[in-house]
């Protein structure tokens, strides 16, 4: 009995040091690594409609003996793009494999430099990558063209306080393809007057392809005093190339009643990625956690402008300095829409 | 005559009283030993292996260095028997995945207290055993990860601790040999959820964020094995360190081993109040 005890205590901490899986620095090491850091962490399977398992057998089938970095690096790309997922990169020393057919099968929608010469005169207001101006029409416009870059309250404060007597506001985040959520929230908390229900998260729970934890609600405060709240109307406009955390301004703001999105269906992404690696040192990037809506709307794959406000870049139009989504924007300011 | 009368009688009541104080600060000094205080201050440099696989599922593998402060002392209670351990722990890891192209490291603070009951086998010989009370938290931090660069680690924990001391004499140096051990055995530690990220936990959602620690899930064992070199009243410490750290929840593994060489000094601080006559006293050590 009491060597069974003493078995016992000397076999639990052995119990207790936890296996990790793990691969080999080879051809086949790495396509197994990469396959089942996918598998076990990629959020979007049943919404993409991806068999997984089919992709293995297939890919694995080009796979040889002696095969170089750089042809494994096209395999795996290759398997990775049945993802149909902008937030799926793999990164290597030498590429960095990107999915691209979710833009670059649309028209772009958008010319920064027509904007600048036709509209601005080149003469506008910086704060990092926003671009602020009034137009002649007295409307408030606001380029922001990527999330990377952060913006803070006071910033903010100084671009709305710059458009006090403007009679609307257009935001222009086309081409944006997104950056940290936070700038998302700093952005919109300007904008809402209360606490809003912003979405649902859902992230995985577990290596299995079902195992999603329960959706969790994420709110943002409205701004607190003595920072600028806008209450005016606001045109968002949009492209594909409206992008993650762009995407997710877009997922707010669609709801404000004083908000109107123009322009094309945005390029979505969704889903927040996270960062793995492959025993060669390649990184992956994937979406593990799904963002929804405040709907419960998945805009994984775009966000539609507001009904009725669908309009394209005439690119006849833009040769004579015309952006015919600016036009939009500007007409439904002036429309007294609300 | 009478203030006089009063007087003198106050006097002598006030001699009765400082010699009867005197003679209970006297039987005090008898019954009440001394226990110094032994410190020792100590650093450590190994290498360290790192692997966490909300971060990655690759092993780390590096450098590990450390400080670290430990008090010892016998307890006031029954100081024969009975001593009591503080310890306070920073220590560090800087390690490379197997291709040498990111880079991980990580930070630990751990808090310690605990008592021991002691067992003297022979006259050089002695075995402690008891319950220790202990505090962790730092973090990793994986510099190629975007939205998941940090792990973030944190337990309470009610460990068990133990030691084996053997004093002897080599070479015409006094040493004393240590060997003391450290496993947590319940408490609670804190994990996110598989795939969930840190900007979740920001938004609000902490739901199933702590979790009951036991053997099958938390494991760390902390051996330090040392050798005390009496050098006169200045002792050098000289050892090794290993600490095991295996932990599995949410569908997520933790493994942190490092082996270090320990080197430091341990010093006998003894506190004089009023009473305590040094020649006479009974000094009872925790080592």
């Amino acid at each position: 009995m009491n060597r069974t005890i003493i078995y016992i205590l000397f076999l639990l901490p052995l119990a207790a040091c936890h296996s990790i899986e793990d691969f080999d620095n080879t051809v086949e090491g790495n396509f197994d690594a990469l396959w089942t850091m996918v598998d076990q962490h990629y959020c979007f399977f049943d919404q993409k409609d991806v068999d997984w398992d089919e992709c293995y057998t297939r890919y694995k089938a080009r796979l040889y003996d002696g095969m170089s970095s750089q042809a494994l690096f096209s395999v795996c790309a290759e398997m990775l793009d049945e993802l149909q997922d902008g937030h799926v990169n793999l990164s290597s020393w030498f590429n960095t494999s990107y999915y691209t057919k979710w833009w670059s099968d649309y028209p772009q929608n958008y010319e920064a430099r027509l904007i600048e010469e036709y509209y601005l005169n080149f003469n506008y207001r910086s704060l990092g990558a926003a671009k602020y101006a009034i137009l002649p029409q007295n409307i408030g416009y606001i380029n922001y063209s990527s999330f990377e870059s952060s913006l803070g309250a006071s910033n903010i404060d100084a671009m709305l306080s710059y458009f006090s007597l403007c009679i609307g506001l257009i935001i222009d985040i086309r081409d944006n393809g997104g950056g940290e959520l936070t700038n998302s929230e700093r952005l919109c908390r300007h904008f809402i007057p209360e606490r809003t229900l912003a979405g649902y998260m859902i992230n995985k729970t577990g290596p299995g392809h079902d195992d999603l934890s329960k959706p969790f609600e994420y709110y943002f405060d409205p701004i607190e005093s003595p920072h600028i709240a806008w209450s005016k109307p606001v045109v968002i406009l949009t492209n594909r190339s409206t992008f993650s955390a762009a995407n997710n301004f877009v997922s707010v703001m669609q709801y404000l009643p004083n908000v109107k999105i123009v322009g094309a269906r945005t390029g979505g992404g969704s889903g927040i990625p996270l960062n793995m690696e492959l025993p060669c040192g390649w990184g992956i990037r994937m979406s593990s956690v799904s963002v929804l809506d405040a709907k419960g709307i998945s805009t994984e794959s775009g966000i539609d402008p507001t009904p009725g406000y669908a309009v394209d870049l005439d690119p006849v139009l833009a040769l004579s300095g015309i952006d015919t989504i600016l036009e939009s924007a500007i007409s439904l300011l002036q429309s007294d829409w609300q | 005559m009478k203030n006089e009368k009063y007087g003198r009688m106050s006097l002598w009541k006030l001699i009765v009283c400082l010699l009867s104080a005197l003679a209970g600060w006297a039987q005090n000094a008898e019954t009440e030993p001394i226990r110094p205080v032994t410190s020792a201050y100590t650093t450590e440099v190994g290498t360290g292996h790192l692997a966490d696989t909300y971060l990655t599922p690759l092993h780390y593998n590096g450098v590990h260095v450390g400080l670290r402060y430990e008090r010892t002392q016998a307890m006031k209670s029954n100081p024969e028997h009975w001593i009591m351990q503080l310890s306070l722990g920073l220590w560090g890891d800087i390690t490379k995945n197997p291709a040498k192209n990111a880079t991980m490291g990580n930070a630990m603070l751990q808090f310690s207290w605990g008592t021991m009951r002691r067992w003297t086998l022979a006259p050089r010989l002695s075995l402690g055993i008891g319950p220790a009370i202990s505090l962790s938290g730092g973090c990793l931090y994986l510099d190629r990860n975007g939205n998941n660069p940090c792990s973030a680690r944190g337990a309470v924990t009610i460990d068990a601790i133990g030691y084996a001391s053997y004093s002897h004499t080599l070479w015409g140096l006094p040493m004393t040999l240590r060997y003391q051990a450290q496993l947590p055995a319940i408490g609670t530690f804190f994990s996110p959820e598989y795939g969930q990220l840190y900007y979740q936990i920001y938004l609000g959602d902490t739901e199933g964020l702590v979790h009951t620690a036991w053997w099958g899930n938390y494991f760390l064992l902390d051996n330090l094995a040392t050798a005390d070199l009496h050098f006169g009243a200045t002792t050098l410490r000289l050892g090794y360190h290993c600490r095991i750290f295996s932990s599995k929840v949410n569908n997520l593994v933790a493994r942190d081993v490092s082996h270090s060489f320990v080197i430091g000094v341990v010093c006998d601080w003894i506190s004089l109040t009023r009473g305590k006559r040094l020649p006479d006293a009974r000094i009872i050590s925790a080592y």
